[in-house]
């Protein structure tokens, strides 16, 4: 009878939708495949049973379980304070009852697979290419993924978009910009048959394709211009622009995307000699914040995760990682590998210091500075018994880092010898000296004609007896004279400073290579006298301005010009006291400047260090981790990017989590083997493009007009790439677009970002408009603009700001007419409004107009032709309203 | 938002489902909202709970106003003026273990403890049947002093200006950018007009970060709005001439296009919804600029703000382009107080002129936005926040001024299903730490947002895990 109540109970409840659920969402984390803490797992009964270390947690009344769960000191609670939300008492009280009617469940219960055997953890192994039955639709192995697992479901894929559609799609998605009349006229003149691949192949080599996809990993990596408090630098640096420029070449030379990895992480490590290089150290130096290190450092642990691995390590910054085998130390020892790096300037050819312009990058310049795992994530709180070692999850490839501290050469930690800074010093003093010989002599002729003119005045003078000689003439001549004087030692001073830089040059050279050496503290020695006989000639040069300046000055001004006179007097004299100091150390030139924190006090600036001459090597060790071949996760996480801005849509949706709260790829095998080409194909990006456009995939329409009902029952969200993702074109796009259409998109590539105040009149393209934290443009603000904190996909919203910003903005407005004379200017001279219309439909959307689309826009443009009076200005303006009309239809700022 | 969570048609679903593009779209979106099968999902635009106030008006003032100078009297700073904190009997209150919240950003040459007791520069006087204690400075507030719920026990963390972006946000500036209360308020809610922005920004906000959203996405940031009926929104009017009749000819082409083209794409939901933002554009356009002209007002009410009175002008402008934009719905409206550096309030030096100039301009469009919102029964609907991001210290910097303090302030809110005439919680006698009923700034929200029938831990987005302190706790003290 017992029996029978208690089976009564338990049938009320049932243990699979009701129980497990609760212990999977509250308990698994640390009971369960991931942890076993106490030695418990409850992910099946039978493991329950098997229980903790003090045994069967179901046992006894009440069972050990539900003491704990109803446990009333929260640090024994389970699930303990602050590590996840407590039961409610229903849940407990379902929980006790399920117990008590004996813990029923299936016979066939399965514990949770292992967290290492997670489909992202495993090998990348390239799957053998599936069979398919309508083979004709096959242009490369992607086709077979797809097309497979369209059959296997019983759908069929899209038909292929029309040849107009197809150049827009191809040419927005490849450079970034819709295709000229002409293009579009060539195309389908020629009846090429070969034109896709001919033009998809042309696009490719387009130094515009750079510009394009460089946005699209600007994104990725965080690409952000500096932001501060007014002109104080906070957040990212003055001249990070010089990544940008690295991103868009390396993208046109199709660099691997191996070595752009390795060059972000580490190029002071890897390649430290080279300017062109070290920018891809913007990757890091765009981390920088003035003020707090734990800020800097947590973004950079979080982001090199999530961009490069597509994991959510961040999460482990306070605690063991809830899903994935990551430790809460894994947090810090990723952090170590960060530690020790700091930012700089360094110098390019053609400046002299790195305010005007310079290369921003990392360096290693703490190499002691320990790291500790933070109590609870809090700042405040480090554990300082143990110091945590840089290194990585070990069980994704089965190795952790191997660090080897990187000796680096010479010029890298005394970049004043580099030869482009002595040659940009020396340049600069033999400008100076330049002028300053041409200005004597000028002064020298001054001085001539003064004094021939005084000599022959005098003589007429004494001819003609006029007893009073030209006092003005004297004065004349004595001022050139001082002139003459003040040029000479201006040139003298010139001189000395070029010899000067040269001597310098020299001593920083032979001082970086042994300053223990004789001939290198010759070398200084000399220096600093160069230095110094250089300064007394600028002091005598400037005692020669002020006796000048004297002698013109009217009489008011004179007391002022004599003790300016003075002055200049006494700082000479000092020059050559100084002379006969014994020697220090002379001024090195200006190679690099150290980027300065205010860590420790925000009142005042932080200890500057000196350039280390090796380097810890912990940064090129997480890039050839990262970017080894056999990384299950790297080729994945950057194929899966690719190909989400081609096809509108990712194979994995988490794009940058892809551990198990990661949402499964769609095309698990077609991820894999993409991931596996793309290596096995020297990491080429370019390789990937071409593949991905060449599809049949690719090509497929969009437009559900001719989707069989099956599809649309099957797969209304188009999960298995039945037909065409259409994409809301990012802001760039729109706004790009538009000046292209009008033929007045200038084509400027590289430089410095465009100032906020300079965008309204720059037909730049935006990718170079200033963008930061704080400063973004309007326009592009409105169309879902990058937010430079994190942007791994793009949003595409639809708001009614857009439309005012279309509709009302004076880009649009001006673009109009502009675009309208473009399509004029490429039509026969009698041609009909009909022929326009058409026209600018196919230039402006990549469509053919319907007739009831061409009538509509007939009659709209007679409407707006009768509030104008005169004809010529009519049809201009209703063919400029018709344009207008275009750029604010939905399939402008929509990808077909 | 700008995070890969999920599908970027997610993403543009989550967008249409609130925010100002209205209940409407959002409800014929709504099933396929519900068709995905995660288990996350987009805010749908309705309440999590019967709601208390429908808008919220949210006063902040730059700089930090003296608390001890506006909402909390302190006779003893009076008593003790020119005493060392030391030599008093509230030396216990510079006990650092009580000072060790305190996340210094940038301190300048203020960022120090001021040790001198300043005496109050203003009297104070009992007001309503309530009788709570106001500063003279502030007389037409406390005209209605029993519609308010004055929290005398705020305190925050961080000691320079970046407290303006920890009182919107709940963030210390140091932990980066976090959206503000008005983005959760406008990512959880949908629209109570197609015609306007739900989110509205005036006044200036030169210190604190400009945007809103942050992760939440640029959609949630406030759309600014200027006091200019020829010029009040962004884009609001054509840049260059465009002739009215043209304009709407070619607004009726582009919508004649849009939907022949559905012919091609049918079941396209982004034409659909692209086709409704051009009606709600061309909607806007045409409503934003009724809203702050105010020639149908009477000149009683014009009065009533101050509009004839240059010392509150501008600021009473503000306030009653607030109280029209509530008339016609919408939601969360954020008006900030006093440019100039790191804000006006920021009184350093010469704390009486500085605050009392301060307060003619504010005070009386305060106390008519109240009596105007009663009179026309929307107070009870409408919850009206005065704030600033923090107070100043008890002891004088320099001859005449006081410092930033952030371990005790006032704030008050009205309105809204919110109990007046009560002060709640209190700072020690010479007002320098919050010492009963002690909030963090996050309360004020976490009471906004119930007042409003948000749960914030409802709105929370996957990947984006929120600490406890950022969702506060209702004070519910002070709810009627």
């Amino acid at each position: 009878m017992i029996c029978m109540s208690l089976q009564e109970t338990s049938a009320a409840v049932d243990y699979l939708t009701e129980i497990k659920p609760i212990l999977k969402s509250r308990c698994y984390a640390c009971h369960g495949s991931l942890m076993q803490k106490a030695g418990l797992r409850l992910d099946t009964v039978s493991l329950m049973h098997k229980g903790s270390d003090n045994g069967d947690v179901l046992k006894g009344n009440p069972s050990l379980l539900m003491e704990r769960i109803n446990e009333a000191n929260v640090a024994d609670r389970m699930p303990p304070e602050g590590e996840g939300v407590t039961l409610t008492s229903s849940e407990k009280n379902r929980i006790a009852e399920w117990i008590a009617g004996g813990a029923i469940s299936p016979i066939d219960e399965k514990p949770e697979p292992s967290p290492k055997d997670h489909w992202a953890f495993r090998p990348i192994v390239k799957p053998a290419i599936p069979k398919v039955n309508q083979t004709n639709w096959v242009q490369n192995p992607i086709d077979s993924f797809i097309l497979h697992q369209l059959e296997s479901k019983g759908l069929t894929p899209a038909p292929k978009a029309d040849a107009l559609a197809l150049l827009r799609r191809l040419n927005i998605d490849l450079i970034g910009l819709p295709p000229s009349i002409n293009e579009i006229q060539s195309v389908f003149s020629q009846h090429n048959p070969n034109w896709y691949a001919t033009t998809s192949a042309r696009l490719l080599k387009d130094p515009r394709h750079g510009e394009r996809w460089a946005r699209h990993w600007m994104d990725i990596w965080r690409y952000s211009d500096w932001w501060g408090l007014g002109a104080e630098l906070r957040n990212s640096q003055k001249q990070i622009w010089h990544w940008r420029d690295w991103i868009v070449e390396s993208l046109n030379r199709d660099k691997p995307y191996d070595s752009m990895v390795r060059l972000m992480l580490a190029a002071d490590e890897i390649d430290p000699e080279d300017l062109g290089s070290l920018r891809a150290s913007g990757y890091l130096a765009r981390n920088y914040f003035l003020f707090n290190r734990n800020q800097w450092l947590d973004e950079t642990v979080e982001h090199v995760s999530k961009a490069f691995l597509g994991l959510t390590i961040n999460c482990a910054k306070c605690h063991d990682h809830k899903f994935d085998p990551i430790k809460q130390t894994d947090y810090y020892s990723m952090r170590a590998v960060f530690e020790p790096y700091l930012v700089r300037n360094d110098v390019v050819p053609g400046t002299l210091d790195t305010k005007q312009d310079g290369i921003s990058r990392a360096y290693d310049a703490y190499l002691n500075e320990p790291t500790y795992r933070f109590i609870r994530g809090q700042e405040n709180s480090p554990d300082k018994r143990v110091v945590i070692p840089p290194d990585v999850p070990a069980f994704l490839t089965g190795s952790g880092l191997i660090v080897k501290p990187i000796a680096l050469p010479t010029p890298a930690w005394h970049p004043e010898i580099r030869p482009h800074v002595r040659l940009s010093n020396l340049k600069q003093k033999q400008m100076l000296v330049e002028s300053a010989k041409a200005e004597l002599f000028q002064a020298q002729n001054a001085w001539k004609l003064a004094s021939d003119d005084e000599q022959q005045r005098k003589q007429l003078a004494s001819k003609s007896s006029i007893s009073n000689p030209d006092q003005k003439a004297s004065s004349t001549t004595t001022e050139k004279l001082l002139a003459r004087n003040l040029a000479e030692k201006t040139l003298r001073a010139a001189e000395e400073e070029w010899a000067s830089v040269r001597l310098r040059a020299a001593a920083d050279l032979s001082s970086a290579r042994s300053a223990s050496e004789e001939s290198s503290q010759e070398l200084v020695k000399i220096s600093v006298w160069a230095e110094r006989q250089a300064s007394v000639s600028r002091a005598d040069a400037e005692l020669a301005r002020c006796e000048l300046e004297l002698f013109r000055g009217d009489k008011p001004q004179k007391p002022e010009l004599q003790k300016k006179f003075e002055s200049a007097k006494s700082l000479a004299e000092q020059a050559k006291a100084k002379l006969a100091e014994p020697p220090g150390k002379h001024t090195s030139l200006v190679g690099a400047e150290h980027v300065p924190t205010k860590f420790k006090s925000s009142t005042a600036f932080d200890p500057i260090p000196t350039f280390p001459s090796q380097s810890s090597g912990r940064r090129t060790a997480l890039a050839e981790w990262i970017t080894s071949p056999n990384h299950p996760l790297t080729a994945r996480v950057a194929v899966n990017h690719i190909w989400a801005r081609h096809m509108g849509k990712p194979l994995v949706p988490s794009l940058f989590d892809f551990g198990r709260k990661g949402q499964l790829p769609s095309h698990p095998k077609l991820l894999d083997w993409l991931a596996a080409e793309f290596v096995e194909n020297g990491w080429s990006m370019k390789h990937i493009h071409r593949l991905i456009v060449e599809s049949s995939a690719y090509q497929m329409q969009s437009s559900l007009l001719n989707a069989s009902e099956k599809n649309l029952e099957i797969d209304a969200d188009n999960k298995n790439f039945w037909r065409r993702e259409p994409i809301r074109i990012e802001s760039q796009v729109v706004r790009d677009s538009i000046l292209k259409l009008s033929e007045t998109l200038d084509p400027t590539m590289g430089g410095p970002p465009i100032e906020s105040s300079l965008q309204t009149n720059s037909n730049r393209r935006s990718l170079y408009f200033f963008h930061s934290n704080n400063d973004r443009n309007l326009f592009l603000t409105t169309f879902d603009e990058a937010m430079v904190k994190d942007c791994y996909q793009r949003e595409q919203s639809i708001v009614p700001q857009q439309a005012l910003a279309l509709s009302n903005s004076r880009l649009v407005h001006d673009s109009a007419p502009r675009i309208a004379q473009e399509i004029a200017n490429k039509m026969a001279p009698e041609t009909n409004e009909a022929k326009f219309v058409n026209l600018a439909f196919i230039y402006t959307l990549g469509i053919v107009p319907s007739r009831d689309e061409t009538l509509a826009s007939i009659k709209a443009m007679e409407s707006w032709k009768k509030l104008v009076d005169q004809k010529p200005d009519s049809e201009k303006i209703a063919r400029t309203n018709l344009i207008w009309a275009l750029l604010n239809h939905n399939d402008f700022v929509t990808l077909r | 938002m700008c995070q890969g969570q999920h599908t970027a048609r997610r993403a543009f679903l989550a967008d249409m489902g609130m925010g100002f593009t209205g209940l409407a779209l959002g409800a014929m979106l709504h099933d396929e909202t519900q068709a995905n099968d995660t288990t996350w999902a987009p805010p749908d635009g309705r309440p999590h709970f019967t709601p208390k106030a429908k808008n919220v008006i949210w006063l902040f003032m730059n700089g930090g106003v003296s608390h001890v100078e506006s909402f909390d009297p302190k006779p003893m700073l009076t008593k003790y003026a020119g005493k060392t904190i030391s030599e008093t009997p509230f030396a216990s209150t510079q006990d650092p273990k009580k000072l060790a919240i305190e996340r210094l950003v940038v301190p300048d040459a203020n960022g120090n403890q001021r040790n001198k007791l300043f005496p109050l520069q203003v009297g104070f006087r009992k007001h309503g049947e309530s009788g709570i204690e106001i500063s003279d400075w502030f007389p037409h507030t406390a005209r209605h002093v029993d519609k308010l719920a004055i929290v005398r026990s705020m305190w925050t963390t961080d000691s320079n200006h970046g407290a303006q972006t920890q009182f919107h946000s709940g963030r210390h500036q140091n932990d980066g950018d976090f959206p503000n209360l008005g983005a959760w308020v406008h990512y959880g809610l949908g629209s109570l007009n197609d015609n306007l922005p739900q989110f509205i920004s005036i006044g200036t906000r030169e210190y604190w970060n400009k945007k809103d959203g942050h992760y939440l996405g640029p959609a949630h940031d406030a759309v600014p709005l200027r006091i200019d009926p020829k010029n009040p929104l962004d884009f609001g009017n054509p840049e260059t001439p465009f002739q009215a009749k043209a304009q709407e000819t070619g607004f009726e082409l582009i919508e004649k296009l849009n939907r022949l083209r559905s012919i091609e794409y049918p079941h396209d939901p982004a034409m659909a919804a692209r086709v409704a933002s051009y009606e709600l554009a061309y909607r806007m356009q045409r409503s934003v600029p009724e809203v702050v002209d105010f020639s149908n007002e009477s000149a009683e009410t014009k009065s009533l703000y101050g509009l004839d009175n240059p010392q509150c002008r501008d600021f009473g402008m503000q306030l009653l382009a607030a109280r029209r934009l509530v008339e016609r719905g919408v939601r969360f409206i954020q008006i900030q107080h006093g440019g100039g550096g790191a804000g006006a309030w920021d009184a350093h030096s010469a704390l009486k002129a500085n605050h009392s100039q301060l307060a003619k301009a504010v005070d009386q469009p305060v106390g008519a936005l109240l009596e105007d919102l009663n009179r026309r029964g929307l107070l009870n609907e409408t919850l009206v926040i005065f704030a600033s991001e923090f107070g100043r210290t008890p002891g004088t910097q320099g001859a005449d001024g006081r410092d930033h303090h952030i371990f005790g302030f006032s704030v008050w809110m009205a309105g809204g299903g919110i109990k007046g005439g009560i002060a709640h919680g209190a700072t020690d006698e010479i007002g320098f730490h919050a010492s009963e009923n002690r909030h963090y700034v996050t309360d004020i929200h976490a009471t906004i947002l119930h007042q409003m029938g948000l749960d914030s831990r409802k709105l929370e987005i996957p990947g984006r895990k929120r600490l406890e302190i950022d969702h506060g706790t209702p004070i519910q003290a002070i709810l009627a």
